[in-house]
């Protein structure tokens, strides 16, 4: 180890990864203060600790590094601290041509790719007044909803790995595997998936997705309500999710939340619905929402959620119409010059993209809203007060996806 | 398009607007000077005639003379996204100001627009970057930043890219804080 403990760290100098590579993972960090919070936060009171969570760490779902400031057991204050994953998608996406920045898209939502896509081509449908045929529009939902159940049941079996019951995620990986093996069968990709163009999608559906499709939906209702039994009933599960990260219903839209833990809250948007987009307007559907807004609220609700998603594939494959799935097109898309915003209702929330063209085939300006980064701000407001332990199950119950934090 | 939105935000905030307003899609835009953001957003917010309460995104634009930042906003009062773009930023000293007093989220996505901007939101109580290295001292985002050569297509090829952090050396003596563990 080095004797001089703190060196100015760089990733320019050698020696703090030869010499004192612990120093990169000290809590306090080795410059001083920006900031008056920075300042507070890393001013040890009486008696207190920092303790480093990340960013290696089961708990946190990705490469997220949370410094808790700790009195005992009990969190006083946290921190987290981002960027490990991060890419500079958009500015990647700003070099790219239209059809290239959808790529870039799936690892962002890496547990549910097509609503990063999404947004994507609804921008860019927008930006070029393209009309997308209702084929294409009904074969969106339909993969979408599809995908929102995975990525809800995957929320869910990892909510209680995260608490150490390891059974749940085998029964969800299932499920999900047999939703994740019907997707590959129309495009090729199990996990990332690439399916959605402007102006449509890459393919039809084809006799293998329809019939695992139809098998799966006949017992899809009754396998996740006994997964759900697995938990729902559980005193320990239980136990540990009542009562913690509690929040109201004015403290969430001041966070900017949306989606699911936005409606545990008890505030009743959801974009398919306040927004409307595709075609949500022509299926029949319920928004759940729950009043208690603590974590046990936030999992029980992606449990209804993934009850009104299977109601919305049935529809789906009744009302499909015939017809095109792409609309025509020119392979090099140079929109006019203009601004365009769009943004859909995905597992985990809002998901936006605010694309200005401005008259080049590459987008000019390319923003990404992800609805996890400021789900997980709120642990600075949520966490204090808690336990430890508590603090896993606030996260998740989050359900954060670190793809789309760190972009 | 929401043409009675147009018409109330025109009667409300005429004299402040400083570009036309424009609409397309489902989307209203207005443009306004950076000093007049609080007031205007929090009129939006608070007036029983817009309601715009939730904040659906905050992006920073450099658009290469100057830079905006524009937020996203919706309201159950119209079925349109409302876009406000701050306009007038300089670009040698962007300067802002926070809308954390209506919204404690905007508290990350102005760090984000910092972090890749360095946009100066005034009121924000932790500007400090987000993403890249706190001793990082360009700002990504902008547009003379340009990436390294092997984006082939981008306006930089062939050049060595910007980025650049402090050196050591650069460091004022006794400000290195050390651990108490």
């Amino acid at each position: 180890m080095a004797t001089t403990p703190h060196q100015h760290a760089s990733a320019d100098d050698p020696r703090v990864l030869l010499d004192d590579h612990m120093g990169l993972y000290e809590p306090i960090p080795p410059y001083p203060p920006r900031t008056e919070r920075e300042q507070e936060f890393y001013t040890l009171g009486d008696g207190e600790m920092f303790l480093n969570a990340g960013p290696h760490h089961l708990a946190t779902h990705g490469v997220l590094r949370v410094v808790m400031k700790l009195d005992g057991e009990r969190i006083v204050d946290v921190d987290p601290v981002l960027g490990y994953l991060h890419r500079g998608v958009e500015k990647l996406c700003e070099n790219a041509d239209f059809h290239q920045t959808i790529a870039y898209m799936d690892p962002l939502e890496y547990v549910a790719s097509l609503f990063c896509e999404w947004p994507a081509v609804m921008a860019y449908e927008k930006l070029l007044d393209v009309e997308v045929p209702r084929r294409a529009e009904y074969i969106r939902v339909l993969t979408g909803e599809l995908n929102r159940v995975s990525s809800h049941l995957l929320a869910m079996g990892f909510h209680a790995l995260d608490l150490g019951g390891i059974t749940p995620i085998l029964y969800s990986f299932i499920e999900r595997d047999e939703i994740v093996e019907m997707l590959a069968a129309i495009t090729g990709q199990r996990m990332l998936f690439n399916y959605f163009r402007i102006g449509g999608v890459n393919g039809d559906l084809n006799h293998d997705f329809m019939s695992r499709l139809g098998d799966w939906m006949s017992r899809a209702g009754q396998q996740v309500a006994a997964n759900a039994a697995l938990l729902n009933e559980n005193e320990i599960f239980v136990q540990r999710n009542r009562g913690v990260g509690t929040m109201d219903r004015v403290t969430a839209i001041k966070h900017c939340w949306t989606g699911p833990n936005l409606r545990a809250s008890g505030v009743p948007f959801d974009l398919r619905r306040a927004h409307p987009y595709s075609v949500y307007p022509e299926l029949d559907f319920d928004i759940p929402t729950r009043a208690e807004g603590d974590s046990l609220a936030r999992y029980l609700l992606r449990i209804d959620e993934v009850k009104q998603s299977l109601r919305i594939i049935d529809q789906c494959l009744h009302q499909m119409p015939d017809g095109p799935v792409m609309a025509k097109l020119p392979r090099l898309l140079r929109p006019r010059p203009g601004r365009a915003f769009a943004a859909i209702e995905g597992p985990r929330g809002e998901y936006g993209i605010y694309a200005v063209s401005d008259g080049t085939d590459q987008p000019f300006r390319f923003r990404i809203h992800d609805p996890s980064f400021l789900h997980l701000q709120s642990f600075t407001t949520l966490a204090p007060g808690g336990l430890i332990a508590d603090w896993m199950t606030l996260n998740a119950s989050l359900d954060p996806i670190m793809g789309g934090i760190d972009k | 398009m929401d043409r009675a939105l147009k018409a109330r935000l025109e009667a409300r905030f005429g004299d402040v607007l400083s570009g036309p307003l424009r609409q397309r899609h489902d989307e209203t835009e207005i443009r306004i000077a950076a000093r007049d953001v609080p007031d205007v957003l929090r009129a939006l917010h608070d007036e029983p005639a817009f309601e715009f309460q939730l904040l659906a995104d905050l992006a920073g634009v450099d658009t290469g003379d100057h830079m905006q930042v524009v937020y996203h906003l919706w309201s159950s009062t119209s079925s349109d996204w409302l876009r406000v773009i701050a306009d007038d930023l300089s670009r040698e000293a962007p300067r802002a100001p926070s809308v954390t007093f209506l919204w404690t989220g905007a508290e990350w996505l102005e760090r984000e627009a910092y972090d890749m901007f360095g946009i100066r939101f005034e009121g924000n109580r932790d500007l400090r970057r987000i993403f890249m290295p706190p001793d990082y001292t360009s700002f990504p985002l902008r547009k003379d930043f340009f990436l390294p050569d092997d984006a082939a297509r981008s306006p930089g090829a062939g050049s060595r890219h910007m980025e650049r952090s402090a050196p050591p050396s650069a460091v004022p003596a006794g400000t290195v804080r050390r651990s108490k563990a």
